[in-house]
């Protein structure tokens, strides 16, 4: 049934092929918005995530590694490798002034054809010591302890090819997958994490295959980097200095280096989206009020009918309001869930189109954004409608009607 | 319900030539009373419209007032008017004056939802249709319609709220013989049943169906 109520709507529903486009328009504003503001918190939440689950303020490896461990893109992009030291530099790097914690972790890397398409990172931890990796577990609700033969695998790390019953062959020897990581948006994300009897197990495992690259090596007596927590009141490039200075044969990497790679593409990143944001939401701007006001325009003769009826200025004005603000809502509606359905299921893709860490902002973020777009069309709306009853209220009707005769 | 213009003028501003305004319409006194039939012709251009259009508290008259019994209606404030105009004067405007995306019977009903939030009196609209012929294209859309049958359209909107004044602006321009004459009938039966109806036209048929003829000639509104 007809009301004055449904009239905007009906109107929408008569003009199709214009509301269509400006349907179109709005969803690009919010698209843009949305989208653009998601990318840009995503690659920033990436940033925190990874710096936090690094959780070390300084990482050392062996000198030797220099081909295979850059510091700088480590994080970013990195094929699965291992290389050790000598143990005896842990003691040496506690007795570092500032040092206030420091934990050995063991790498190993899977064989190509062990268990899944790619190559897997292994990182161990030292149970008694570590202060990285076991607070993750616990974040992530999984118990703390893992058991020998226990891994816990990176969220890029797929379960299904992975691991069948639970299990994952490494070497010929079966470990248990116990949890996965939640993303980082990192190379974090491709590692199989386990503890130290875990690591040295497969070490033997991959030894005994003929494929362990240092053989002269004693399992026992070796680590492949050294995570360090500095202690309150020094800073980290001070000990890292320091550390390079007492302890031979290492290279010293501070988180900031680390993360240097991440930081600077987010910057390089955050400014082209926001450019684009602007872009686009400025054309979709543009067009929105053009098209609206020249629907409206088109439609002069019928508003100038609707006043020979006896409607008043108020009731026009609210009629174009209305069909204003339920064209751009629902315009704005599509683009956010679009985008969020898009961003969603393809944050991954994103993220390494993107060539940055990218974890999605959480759900109130999320939200808080997706209410910025929202607004942000309907600025367009106040925009568009202004005109247009400023127009309709101050065309004289008679004349309108005797036009076009 | 008596429609009364006093003295009333109206100049229209102009760019060019040597004065800078003229006048469409020059003073003069009107009246339309219930149950009459009023017909105003004359050349295209003399004024005939913009003298409707004042009468209908579409157009301020440069001087003069208009009143609608008591009312003056130019003294009203713009809501008032509005709502004055919707409910007791039926105004006919020249040419098509449908909403595109609504169909006929709710073209019809449009007035009727203006102001109101009840149920718009379908029926009233659908016995409107059927005086004017119209039953077969309720469902239709304007686009679908002729140009006469647009005409009678608006003629059942404009009668929708029982006016009590029908102000018609060449209702029947552009018919053929056989609308023409159904369009006067129409009008002529709305007068008979009480309402003061003025019908501007040049058509000649249209003065037998009239109680009064008047003739416009710049501006100026003379008996026949
Ligand atoms: N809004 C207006 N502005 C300027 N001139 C107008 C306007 N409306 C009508 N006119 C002029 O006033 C004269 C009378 O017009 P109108 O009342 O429409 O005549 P009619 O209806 O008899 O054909 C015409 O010369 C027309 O051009
Ligand atoms: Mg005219």
């Amino acid at each position: 049934m007809l009301t004055l109520k449904n009239l905007p709507w009906r109107n929408l529903k008569g003009y199709a092929g214009r509301t269509a486009a400006l349907l179109l328009f709005a969803a690009l504003m919010a698209v843009a918005v949305f989208g653009g503001t998601m990318m840009i918190g995503g690659v920033r939440n990436g940033l925190d995530t990874v710096k936090s689950r690094l959780g070390a303020d300084i990482m050392v490896t062996p000198e030797s590694a220099k081909n295979e461990f850059d510091a700088q893109t480590v994080l970013l992009k990195t094929e699965p490798g291992y290389f050790y030291m000598d143990a005896s530099v842990v003691d040496e790097i506690r007795s570092i002034e500032g040092v206030e914690a420091a934990s050995p972790q063991l790498f190993l890397a899977s064989a190509k054809a062990g268990c899944c398409s790619a190559r897997l990172q292994m990182i161990a931890f030292d149970p008694a010591t570590d202060f990285t990796i076991q607070p993750w577990i616990e974040d992530t609700r999984l118990s703390g302890n893992l058991g020998l033969l226990d891994v816990i695998i990176g969220s890029n790390v797929s379960w299904a090819s992975a691991a069948s019953d639970n299990l994952i062959r490494f070497y010929d020897t079966e470990c248990n997958v116990v949890g996965q990581f939640a993303p980082t948006g990192s190379t974090l994300d491709s590692a199989v994490y386990m503890n130290f009897d875990t690591c040295k197990a497969l070490i033997q495992a991959c030894r005994e295959k003929g494929m362990f690259k240092y053989e002269k090596l004693d399992a026992d007596a070796i680590v492949s980097s050294v995570m360090i927590r500095v202690a309150p009141g020094y800073d980290s490039e001070v000990v890292a200095d320091a550390i390079r200075d007492k302890v031979d044969g290492v290279s010293v990497a501070t988180a900031t280096n680390m993360v240097s790679g991440i930081a600077d593409s987010l910057n390089h990143i955050s400014g082209t989206i926001a450019a684009l944001i602007v872009a686009f939401w400025l054309l979709g701007m543009l067009m929105t009020v053009l098209l609206f006001t020249l629907m409206m325009n088109a439609r002069k003769r019928e508003f100038a009918s609707l006043r020979a009826m006896g409607a008043s200025r108020g009731i026009l004005s609210g009629i174009v309001v209305r069909e204003a603000l339920t064209v751009n809502l629902l315009g704005g509606a599509i683009g956010v869930l679009l985008t969020g359905v898009i961003l969603f299921s393809f944050n991954r893709l994103i993220g390494e189109s993107l060539g940055a860490g990218f974890v999605l902002p959480p759900v109130p973020m999320t939200a808080l954004l997706a209410a910025a777009a929202l607004i942000s069309v309907i600025l367009a709306t106040v925009v568009s409608a202004w005109i247009t009853v400023h127009k309709v209220n101050t065309m004289d009707a008679s004349l309108v009607l005797k036009e076009g005769e | 319900m008596k429609l009364t213009a006093q003295s009333v003028k109206k100049d229209f501003p102009r760019a060019s030539k040597s004065s800078n305004y003229f006048t469409a319409v020059q003073t003069l006194d009107f009246a339309l009373e219930s149950g009459k039939m009023v017909e105003i012709t004359g050349r295209s251009g003399s004024g005939k419209s913009t003298l409707l259009n004042m009468l209908a508290g579409m157009l301020t008259p440069t001087s003069g007032k208009v009143f609608l019994d008591d009312t003056d209606l130019y003294a009203l404030d713009e809501k008032s008017l509005a709502r004055l105009r919707n409910e007791k004067i039926g105004l006919i405007p020249q040419g098509h004056t449908a909403l595109l995306s609504l169909t006929v019977l709710e073209n019809v009903l449009l007035p009727a939802i203006l102001y109101n939030r009840q149920n718009p009196p379908v029926d009233r609209a659908k016995a409107l249709l059927m005086d004017v012929g119209l039953e077969a294209l309720m469902t239709a859309k304007p686009n679908e319609l002729s140009g006469g049958e647009l005409r009678r359209m608006a003629i059942a909107r404009a009668m929708l709220m029982r006016p009590s004044i029908l102000l018609a602006d060449e209702p029947t321009a552009g018919l053929d013989n056989e609308n023409t004459l159904a369009v006067l009938g129409l009008l002529r039966k709305a007068a008979d049943e009480g309402a003061g109806v003025l019908l501007v036209t040049h058509e000649n048929e249209a003065a037998q169906f009239a109680d009064e003829v008047y003739v416009m000639d710049s501006g100026k509104l003379s008996t026949q």
